[in-house]
């Protein structure tokens, strides 16, 4: 039991401070939004073009706002040394591992969510009855993009070139989260039936699980002493 | 400890190992470019295949020795093993660098482009990245037990995603373009095969030779970093 309330804890924790302090969700939001502006500077596309681009603009615009937010999650940790404290808890690293993690897809999926009507604002979209399908999308590779992103965040926070060793770990990584996450995407802009891309999704779960799992194995080695 | 002991007995045969992968090296490279024919399709192009391959296998070898000496890291904390590792790193770049190298200039003439996005390729230059990030990961830390479980932890993320890379570039081709590339029109045949065996073997053992040296020398310095700690204390004290 004491495992699910050590995550419940950390999700508490991150979201009480970040309700408090609004540092990682608003220079996230901020951050994508200039990356959209210079997207649609440009290029200058017509609906056709729109509708090719789109879900790679998406999900590099996520990506950044992604790299920006997760490098982040354990730098209040460091900065307040309370990064021993995590070492030394007597609790299960991995259940710290799934706390910080699911913060992480919160946060994410929040600043996506708020992202995405500008998408729709600034490109005329048309996708009002799809919604359902493409946050179910979102979610999924928010999922595996976080569950990369929360580790390696634990990686490289105490290290000195922490800005940027931590996109130079994720992106590589991270490439079959982004062709997962721009194919179903372009499925479900281009309103194909759901089965023509549901293996993308298929992709992206399996990539979640087996990221998940082998990262809340190998988070133990990093919260050692 | 064990691993030491083992590199130990090793490197008494050390110099014998680079003499055979010498010989095979030689005896391979002399029957990959004169004695084995050009082939029907690609003419001499195909030489490059003697090359390409065995540096592409080493490339792979090179990976899993590094996957499998960071889980025996985090299940031993064996320094020598950690050394191992990093060793291994530095000769996976290279192999990978000259695989892809070749590759390229084999695939201009033969598929009519420098790059395209075949799984293999992209699985490769994920795998570079990956080895390169490794490397950069470790020169940033200071702290050497931790620089070898954090890099340690990478490796085993980074082996666990190359196949999840390659399949998922593999249905997004093959999803969009039904023909994906054509077959290299290359059958092995025993002249072909002699000196590509020759050639992959050599390169088997000049890898466990680098290895081997790089290990010692990367345990050299980290024995000498310790020494030079402890100097340094007792300069203090």
């Amino acid at each position: 039991m004491q495992f699910f309330k050590v995550i419940q804890w950390i999700v508490w924790k991150d979201l009480v401070s970040e309700i408090r302090n609004r540092e990682n969700v608003s220079s996230m939001f901020f951050f994508a939004l200039a990356v959209i502006l210079i997207f649609s500077f440009s290029f200058s596309m017509d609906q056709a073009a729109t509708k090719e681009l789109m879900p790679g603009i998406i999900w590099v615009a996520f990506g950044f706002t992604g790299i920006i937010g997760l490098g982040k999650s354990f730098l209040p940790e460091v900065q307040n040394d309370c990064m021993e404290y995590l070492q030394m808890a007597p609790v299960s690293k991995g259940a710290i591992y799934l706390g910080k993690l699911f913060g992480n897809i919160l946060f994410l999926l929040l600043a996506e969510i708020i992202l995405f009507p500008l998408f729709i604002l600034f490109f005329n979209l048309d996708i009002l009855d799809k919604l359902p399908i493409i946050l179910l999308i979102f979610l999924v590779a928010t999922m595996g993009l976080s569950a990369l992103g929360t580790l390696f965040s634990a990686l490289t926070v105490q290290i000195r070139a922490r800005e940027v060793m931590f996109p130079i770990l994720l992106l590589p990584l991270a490439v079959p989260v982004f062709i997962g996450a721009v194919e179903s995407t372009r499925g479900a802009l281009n309103g194909d039936p759901l089965y023509l891309y549901l293996q993308w999704l298929e992709l992206l779960a399996v990539f979640d699980l087996i990221f998940m799992i082998v990262s809340f194995w190998v988070f133990e080695f990093i919260l050692d002493y | 400890m064990l691993a030491s002991r083992f590199i130990g007995r090793l490197r008494k045969v050390q110099n014998w190992i680079a003499l055979m992968a010498g010989l095979f090296l030689a005896v391979g490279l002399y029957q990959a470019l004169v004695v084995s024919p050009s082939d029907y399709y690609q003419g001499e192009v195909v030489r490059i295949m003697y090359i390409h391959v065995p540096f592409a296998e080493g490339a792979m070898l090179a990976y899993t020795v590094l996957f499998f000496g960071s889980l025996w890291y985090l299940w031993k904390r064996d320094p020598v093993i950690d050394n191992l590792c990093h060793a291994s790193a530095g000769i996976g770049i290279l192999f990978t660098t000259v695989a892809l190298i070749t590759g390229s200039i084999w695939a201009k003439p033969t598929w009519n482009t420098w790059w395209t996005w075949d799984p293999r390729l992209v699985s490769f230059a994920v795998l570079l990245l990956i080895l390169i990030g490794y490397i950069m990961l470790r020169s940033f830390l200071d702290d050497k037990e931790k620089e070898a479980r954090y890099s340690a932890v990478l490796a085993i993320i980074g082996f666990v995603d190359l196949p999840i890379v390659h399949f998922s570039v593999e249905w997004w081709r093959t999803l969009h373009q039904p023909l994906s590339i054509s077959s290299r029109g290359v059958s092995i045949a025993t002249p072909i095969l002699i000196p590509l065996i020759c050639m992959s073997i050599g390169l088997y053992l000049l890898f466990a030779y680098m290895l081997m040296v790089r290990t010692q020398m990367l345990y050299l310095e980290y024995l000498l970093e310790a020494k030079q700690g402890r100097l340094l204390s007792e300069i203090q004290l």
